[in-house]
Order: C-alpha cells, then sequence, then structure tokens
C-alpha cells in the first residue's frame, strides 16, 4: 500500500468511526450553538452589538469548539489500536496525513454549519464578495486546527487529564489561525487586501504539516 | 555546583552594574523616570526568547540523541524562560500604565502576542507534570519543545508586522534611537540578564540532577510489602 493509500484509508476508517459515534454532530456542534446562544443574551438586547460582534463571536466559538473536533473520542487512539497499526506497518506520517485530512473534513463541516448559525442568529453586515474570502479562511483555519489538534492530542495520548491539556496546548498555539480568519473578512471591510492574512493561515497549515509529517516517528514513539 | 556558584556570582555582580548604570543614565523627556523600566523589561524579553531558543534547540537534540542532559536542559530553559517573561510581561504593564495610561493595550500586538507565548510554554510545563514516566515526559516534552518556538519570531516581528503601539527596535545596524549613556546601560543590562539566565538554568539543572538520583534511590510504597505465602499462615 503506498503513502497516499495508507493515508485514504486512514481517513475513511476515522470518517467511519466519526460516523457511528457522532461526537461532532450530536454533542460538540449543538453544543457550540448553545454558546452562540449565551452571547446576546449575556450581552443584553442590544441589535447593534449583537450584529456587530457576530464574526468576532463565530471565530471565537470555532476556534474554542473546534478544539474539541480535532480532540474528539474517535480520534484517541488506545494503545492496542497503535499496536495494530505498528504491525500493519503503517508508516507514522501516513497516519498523521490520513488524522488531518478526516479531522480537517469534520472541522470544516463544523465550522461552515457553524457560519450558517451565526448568520441567522446573529445577523451580522458583511463586507461585498465575502463567500469567497470566508470559505478560503475557514478551510484553511480548518486544517491548521486539526493538524494542530491532532499533534496536540498525539503528545498527550493516554493522560488522564489529555482533553484539559490538550486544549490548553492548542489554544494559545491557535492564534494566528484565529488572527488570519478573523482579519479575513475585516480586510475585506476595510479594503486593505486579504492576500496577507491567507498567507498566514496558509504558512502556518503549512509549517504544522511539515512539523507533523516530519516529527511523525517521534510522536509514533511518545504515545506508546 | 562550584561552576554554578561563580556564574551566580559573576551575574550578581554584572546585575548590580546594570542597575547602577540604570539609575545614573538620562531621564527621558517624555517618559520622565519611567523610561528605566525599559531596562529591566527588554533584557527580560530577550532572555526569555533567548530561553525558549534554547528549549527548541535541546529538544531537537533530545529527539536526535536521546540523552537526559538534552531534557534537564530544555526544562530548566522553559522554566527561566517563563519566569523571565512573566518579568517582561509584569514590567511592559507597570511601563505601559505610566506612559500610555492603560497596563494593557490592545493596540499592541506584542503585549497579546507575549501572553499567548507565555501560556503555550505554562502548557509545555504542565505537560511535563502530567507524565509521570522520564522517558515518555522527555520524549512527549521535546515534540512540544520543538513546535511551540513558532511563535517566538511572531512576538518579536509583531512590532514589524503589525500597526502597533509598541515601538521598533531600539538598536539597529544603521544605529540607535537614543543617546550613548542609555545605549550603554541597556547593553550592560543584557550581558547582566543572560548571565542570569545561564546561571539560573545551570542551578536548575542541579536541582533536577537531584531529583533524578533522589528519586532512583527512593523505593515505591508498594514494594515494602510482601504477599504472605499460605506455608507462613497457621490458623487457616
Amino acid at each position: 500500500m503506498s503513502f497516499w493509500d495508507q493515508a485514504v484509508e486512514i481517513a475513511r476508517v476515522d470518517l467511519q468511526v466519526e460516523r457511528r459515534i457522532g461526537d461532532v454532530l450530536r454533542i460538540i456542534l449543538p453544543f457550540a450553538v448553545v454558546a452562540l446562544l449565551v452571547f446576546p443574551l449575556a450581552l443584553g438586547i442590544d441589535l447593534a452589538a449583537i450584529t456587530r460582534i457576530g464574526p468576532a463571536v463565530f471565530w471565537a466559538i470555532g476556534v474554542l469548539f473546534g478544539m474539541q473536533v480535532a480532540l474528539r473520542q474517535a480520534a484517541d487512539d488506545r494503545p492496542e489500536r497503535r499496536d495494530l497499526y505498528a504491525l500493519l506497518g503503517v508508516d507514522p506520517a501516513a497516519r498523521f496525513v490520513g488524522r488531518s485530512m478526516s479531522g480537517s473534513l469534520l472541522m470544516l463541516g463544523f465550522l461552515l454549519a457553524l457560519m450558517v448559525a451565526t448568520l441567522l442568529l446573529y445577523s451580522p453586515r458583511l463586507p461585498e464578495g465575502w463567500p469567497i474570502p470566508a470559505a478560503a479562511a475557514i478551510l484553511l483555519t480548518s486544517i491548521g486546527l486539526t493538524e494542530l489538534g491532532t499533534l496536540a492530542g498525539e503528545v498527550t495520548a493516554g493522560l488522564r487529564n489529555r482533553t484539559a491539556l490538550a486544549s490548553l496546548i492548542v489554544a494559545p498555539l491557535a492564534i494566528p489561525l484565529v488572527l488570519g480568519g478573523a482579519q479575513t473578512l475585516e480586510s475585506l471591510a476595510r479594503d486593505t487586501g486579504i492576500l496577507p492574512w491567507l498567507l498566514l493561515l496558509f504558512a502556518t497549515d503549512l509549517a504544522l504539516a511539515v512539523a507533523g509529517v516530519g516529527l511523525a516517528r517521534p510522536i509514533e514513539e511518545a504515545s506508546r | 555546583m562550584r561552576t554554578t556558584r561563580i556564574l551566580m556570582v559573576i551575574a550578581a555582580i554584572s546585575l548590580g552594574a546594570g542597575l547602577y548604570l540604570t539609575f545614573t543614565s538620562p531621564t527621558d523627556r517624555l517618559q520622565g523616570e519611567f523610561t528605566r523600566i525599559v531596562n529591566i523589561h527588554a533584557p527580560s524579553m530577550w532572555v526569555a526568547f533567548l530561553a525558549f531558543g534554547v528549549t527548541a534547540l535541546a529538544s531537537i537534540m533530545w529527539l536526535i540523541f536521546k540523552r537526559t542532559a538534552w531534557d534537564r536542559l530544555a526544562e530548566a530553559s522553559v522554566e527561566t524562560g517563563v519566569i523571565f517573561t512573566a518579568t517582561g510581561l509584569f514590567t511592559g504593564m507597570v511601563w505601559g500604565q505610566a506612559v500610555w495610561g492603560r497596563a494593557w493595550d490592545w493596540a499592541d500586538p506584542r503585549m497579546a502576542s507575549t501572553a499567548v507565548m507565555f501560556f503555550v510554554y505554562i502548557g509545555y510545563l504542565a505537560l511535563r507534570k502530567a507524565i509521570p514516566d522520564p522517558i515518555m515526559r522527555a520524549r512527549r516534552s521535546a515534540i512540544l519543545g520543538a513546535i511551540a518556538v513558532i511563535q517566538v519570531p511572531l512576538v518579536y516581528f509583531s512590532v514589524n508586522l503589525f500597526r502597533s503601539l509598541h515601538q521598533t527596535q531600539s538598536i539597529r545596524p544603521d544605529g540607535a534611537t537614543m543617546p550613548d549613556a542609555m545605549v550603554v546601560a541597556l547593553l550592560v543590562n543584557f550581558v547582566a540578564f543572560t548571565l542570569l539566565y545561564v546561571a539560573l538554568t545551570a542551578a536548575r539543572i542541579q536541582v533536577a540532577k537531584a531529583e533524578e538520583e533522589r528519586a532512583a534511590e527512593t523505593v515505591p510504597a508498594g514494594d515494602a510489602v510482601t504477599t504472605p505465602m499460605l506455608s507462613e499462615v497457621e490458623d487457616v
């Protein structure tokens, strides 16, 4: 089996497990929508303020709950599963790539659903021609956040306080992604050019991909 | 041990010289006496960047050579770096309150990115604390230490990349933007803080070695209890 065949197979199995468990669709997404509802309630009935903070709330909730998507139960490999991968001769780098592929797809779906909820609940004022830049920013953020979550998940695998610890590691490191995502629409509204922000997102994704693939073997050893 | 003590003495002497120059250098026309805080703030941040750079290097070296010494260096350097980052943040906030009129200004991306960097390494220390097995701890923290350093250039260049209240670098290749006496005081403090970093890191490495030796000598509680044999029990 080639490297890419292994990666695609791992991604396929991951998605299948997720379809059965349904962590993202049944638990994380509804919880994130509840969080979207909490902000206006805490702020008071100030329609102008609610409209203005909509995109910012989307990115904040998206990244915070996105971590839960990246660290979902289906992505937590038990030692037996890791042993099986090792016995089957699966390339650790292919495992990272496959895991990132399936996670990115789920993250993209999660963020798109959250965006629809934000549009309905907050009616934010968006600049003309926003859908394509927003889609690009969400896609790149999804990839970066998943790569970061996968790395943090591996580093904290099997630890008692895994979820809290991995979130502490991911949250600060995800700041370039939040900045890039949020500033893309801001720059579009101010007409100051979105390219630097998309490049920041792309560079972060690339750096994380290089780190993930380059450190795949030590990560494999570390998570045992 | 003796080397660490000598390093401590040298660091203390240079810190004394740095402090003397800080209080005898000229006062800034606009910032007044508060400009002296910069002599602690800037060297603290420099040492923090240095410490996290050393951590990344030590982490990569551990991943290649798997020698405990690199793990000890990475741990010691992070702990020292976190202390200096906290000092840099605190002194920056005191200076900001005095000069900008507010301790925390969101118009300064350097402040926010430094706080983010601080929490990345708090996460690193939390990860170390969560793993009891020394080999697994060294492995996992080496991976995080190698990745976390991505933040450092972003923090350093944030004043050049974004519109910011924070001033850009004062000492540049084309010359300094302040009087010579101020430059001398700042440079002496940079050297003093660097020596202090080296001394503290060396001392922390000594503590880590002592902790490892103690752990090796300690008998786990369970080992003191032996299972009773049926033949040794009389009243069955």
